[in-house]
């Protein structure tokens, strides 16, 4: 390669933007050092105030928890600054002059909450609970309590513009914001929730994320868990959706998990201990042990150290677009087990070696009783018995899903397999719609699509998802688009023949005998064009049903139902087919079944092939519509199955009566355009045009292919009239064949042996 | 049905052989002939006599025969096995074409080279290049290997 000027200065610009990018922290410029410089610093200043905390202290500049309830009772337009005038920061009680939460609030998260007493024999939690469950929630209250308002720093803005160095200072109250009341409120009464659990146990001690560094840090592993909460919870027709991310800890003994979100202005990790021991049971045990826990990871995790720009930018963010939740949640108890076998069951879903488990009875995860409240926006919410499978589980069932998927998929192989082996000469393939099969094969590339995809989000499912993905995609794009190639390269030289021309009765340019220009089917530019197409509306399909599903749910259901069942009218396109083909009924073909025509005027599909891919292409439709507990969490429509087979079962209707009363059964008799016939008497002149005419065979032409006399039927010679005019063929072109030697012959190439024009397929 | 063609057309061969070729049987075997074909007076091939094997498939004429050089030649489209680049013994194949007519398309090729889809790229391009220097090989080939 020669290097001239322009390419050296395009290298040294690769070279530059390679060295000069952001380091591991994402900081790319004084400003941002500056912004995350200062995030450390907060987060430090907090973090030796909590060092110093003993149950007894109020909060103190934690940010997020300088007001309590009373505080904002009291003074609705406080400033959340440390230290505020004649505040008590010495004691500390649970109520709300010294917490968020209202007393009412506590009253109930006490008694109806957190009501379980921990420690009883009878009272067993699972240590592990990584899942995802899901349930109802019902909005209590959204106007009755005062919001706390919490300031954002300033500094977490971005720059204004490129020069600037220093953050500006102070803070600001987002709630008086003109549209801070949209974003912040929950305005539906019943909705869906999703609770997604996962757990903290290892985390990076670097900002090298690498896996290598991973490490554990809990030494109560026995009696406390941290771990991830996601809480999403929007209403039916998920107009609002709100989500909520947390940390949590999770009490084994009790059976209690608290999770508070985590924003620029709610610092909520530091007072997870406080908000944990709120009924206040065994006094500083349950506060010291948080406590340590929390130091723990803070240490492990060197906190803030590994703190990034992304980091700051979702903590920015959070603040301003989220509503800050507590959730205070309850597990139901495992009261059927021991200590001992839970553990076992936590080994054997972990590490399935068959230890004597029933893993198949293990019960869900489940939380009794849960309430939610945001103390920013005012908000409370409550939920009962939300439960999901344990995730190991979960991945169980799907695993099993995909491979009957994959059994599907060997079956549809098989199937068309013997279907194009049915079809192997260019007549028989000229009868098969190209239509039907391009909305298979539709079908068949997204699906490999979304199993590759799904491959590359679920890697516990890594071998499943990408043998589907593999084996829909050989199916789509090796068998099925060779055939289509077929299928096409037989088509390419018909005359357009629309629904219209059926009705009408005949061709369009009838009278017109100028010859069409004959295109000599060439597979590799055929193969070339289809595959362009094929990937083209693949690539348009899958945008289309990806975008589909942020779509407000309405709309995303009625495209969902018009999509299903449009892609699953394929044997319309068939249907039309034979009807301009015009197959002869059963009992005519039965009737004339000379040997060498019996292929040809078969149904050019097979009738395993046409049940066989409607089965196995509809069982998942319905497995997915009416089974309700199904892995895609679907609704259920038995409505819409049913009706989707009836018009299955139509059309397979339809197709078996054009096998057994002629394609063209429901057409008038006059509306049928006739195909072009080969069988046909011929002039005189036309005969000795062709040769015809020896001394010692005089009404005979010569057979091009096996080089020997064709007797024929001439309209004006009554001694020839006793010669079947099965016997022989005449081509559009005028060329007079054997029977059995063209219908060989066209089994190869529909094209005329003498002068190459192309044949109308039998 | 392949067996009946083949007679007939060594019947015809016979009756109203075609210039500059001939072609028959090899033993007792109707699938397998022989042919011959001069070089034609107007090409560097000239006072040449190549020989070439023909072997018919079963389902002929439906299928086309394979036939190839057994005389070493020096063409852009015939290599060095033999092997012939002719469209119409491949894709281009019709059941009415018979063997003398596909004898005389190889005596044309002889005369008239096509270059632009070779076989031998070597050739072609000293054909299309330097056609004396093509030529004078041709015709020194010619004297070595087929008078």
């Amino acid at each position: 390669m020669e290097i001239n000027g322009n390419t050296l200065v395009f290298l040294i610009l690769i070279l530059f933007l390679f060295f000069s990018s952001p380091g591991g922290d994402g900081v790319a410029s004084q400003y941002e050092f500056t912004q995350l410089e200062k995030l450390r610093n907060q987060f430090t200043t907090e973090y030796e105030s909590f060092q110093n905390m003993t149950y007894t202290d109020n909060f103190r500049n934690i940010t997020g928890f300088k007001l309590s309830y009373q505080d904002i009772i009291t003074n609705r337009e406080i400033n959340a600054t440390y230290p505020i005038e004649n505040k008590d920061y010495t004691h500390w009680a649970n109520n709300q002059t010294y917490l968020l939460l209202p007393d009412r609030l506590i009253d109930t998260i006490n008694t109806k909450v957190w009501s379980t007493p921990g420690g009883s024999p009878n009272n067993i939690f699972p240590p592990n609970i990584t899942t995802s469950m899901t349930g109802h929630i019902e909005l209590v209250a959204n106007d009755e309590y005062t919001p706390i308002r919490m300031p954002v720093p300033n500094y977490f803005e971005p720059p204004t513009d490129f020069a600037e160095n220093n953050p500006p200072g102070g803070e600001q109250y987002y709630d008086e914001w003109p549209n801070y009341g949209e974003l912040h409120n929950v305005t539906f009464q019943n909705g869906e929730l999703n609770i997604q659990v996962t757990h903290l146990d290892q985390v990076h001690t670097e900002l090298n994320q690498n896996a290598k560094y991973k490490k554990r840090f809990n030494s109560q592993d026995g009696r406390w868990k941290l771990l991830n909460l996601k809480i999403e919870f929007f209403d039916k027709l998920e107009k609002e959706k709100h989500v909520s991310s947390s940390i949590a800890v999770y009490d084994i003994r009790r059976g209690r998990i608290l999770g508070m979100s985590q924003s620029s202005k709610f610092h909520s990790l530091f007072a997870l201990p406080h908000y944990m021991n709120l009924r206040n049971e065994e006094n500083n045990e349950i506060f010291s042990e948080v406590k340590l826990l929390i130091k723990e990871y803070w240490n492990t995790s060197n906190y803030v150290d590994t703190l990034t720009m992304s980091d700051l930018d979702q903590l920015y963010d959070n603040a301003l677009t989220k509503c800050e939740y507590m959730a205070f949640l309850q597990l139901e108890p495992w009261s059927q087990y021991t200590k001992d076998q839970i553990k076992q069951i936590d080994d054997e879903l972990d590490w399935p070696i068959g230890r004597p488990v029933n893993i198949s009875h293990i019960p869900p995860v489940s939380i009794k009783s849960g309430l939610l409240y945001s103390p920013d926006c005012g908000v409370q919410l409550q939920f009962n018995d939300v439960k999901g499978p344990r995730t190991e589980l979960k991945v169980r069932t799907i695993r099993i899903h995909i491979i009957i998927g994959i059994l599907l998929f060997a079956a549809q192989i098989y199937l068309l397999l013997c279907q194009m082996q049915h079809t192997n000469t260019p007549s028989s393939i000229n009868k098969i719609s190209f239509y039907s099969f391009s909305m298979i094969n539709l079908v068949d590339g997204s699906l490999a699509t979304l199993y590759f995809v799904a491959a590359s989000v679920l890697p516990e499912l890594y071998l499943p998802l990408v043998l589907s993905s593999f084996l829909s995609f050989i199916l789509a794009s090796i068998f099925e688009t060779r055939y289509m190639i077929s299928i096409y390269a037989s088509q390419v030289n018909e005359a357009h023949v629309g629904i219209l021309t059926l009705l009408r009765g005949h061709l369009r340019n009838e009278d017109d005998h100028v010859p069409r220009t004959t295109i000599v089917p060439d597979e590799a530019s055929i193969s070339g064009r289809l595959y362009g197409r094929f990937f083209f509306s693949l690539i348009i399909f899958i945008f289309v049903v990806s975008s589909s599903t942020s779509w407000p749910r309405k709309i995303r259901m009625i495209f969902e139902y018009i999509a299903i069942f449009a892609l699953n009218s394929y044997w319309v396109p068939q249907i039309f087919r034979n009807t301009i083909k015009g197959i002869a009924s059963r009992r005519d073909r039965r009737r004339n079944n000379s040997p060498t025509n019996r292929r040809q005027n078969e149904m050019p599909l097979l009738w395993r092939f046409i049940l066989g891919t409607t089965v196995i292409r509809t069982l998942p439709i319905i497995y997915v519509f009416t089974y309700s507990a199904n892995i895609f969490r679907h609704h259920r429509d038995v409505t819409f199955v049913v009706v989707l087979s009836l018009w299955l079962i139509f059309q397979i209707a339809i197709l078996y009566s054009q096998d057994i009363l002629g394609s063209r059964w429901f057409l008038p008799q006059h509306s049928i355009p006739e195909g072009y016939t080969y069988f046909k008497p011929i002039s005189l002149q036309h005969s000795i045009e062709h040769g015809g005419g020896s001394k010692d065979e005089p009404y005979t032409v010569d057979c091009a292919i096996c080089m020997s006399p064709v007797p024929v039927y001439i309209e004006e010679v009554e001694g020839t009239h006793k010669v079947d005019i099965h016997s022989y063929m005449v081509t559009p072109c005028n060329h007079i064949f054997h029977t059995e030697c063209l219908e060989n012959w066209m089994g190869y190439k529909l094209q005329c042996p003498v002068c190459r024009s192309s044949l109308p397929p039998l | 049905m392949s067996s009946k063609r083949i007679t007939k057309e060594l019947s015809d061969m016979g009756r109203d052989p075609p210039t500059s070729c001939s072609a028959g049987p090899v033993g007792d075997d109707l699938y397998h002939w022989q042919a011959s074909i001069m070089g034609p007076p107007d090409s560097p091939y000239a006072g040449g006599v190549f020989f070439l094997s023909i072997h018919f498939p079963t389902d002929y004429p439906f299928k086309p025969p394979k036939i190839s050089f057994t005389t070493k030649i020096y063409h852009p489209n015939i290599n060095a096995n033999g092997n012939i680049c002719l469209d119409i013994l491949k894709d281009q194949w019709s059941p009415a074409l018979t063997l003398s007519k596909v004898l005389l398309s190889i005596c044309s090729l002889l005369t008239d080279a096509n270059p632009d889809d070779p076989l031998v790229p070597e050739i072609a391009h000293i054909y299309k290049t330097d056609r004396p220097k093509y030529e004078a090989t041709a015709r020194e080939w010619t004297k070595k290997y087929a008078v």
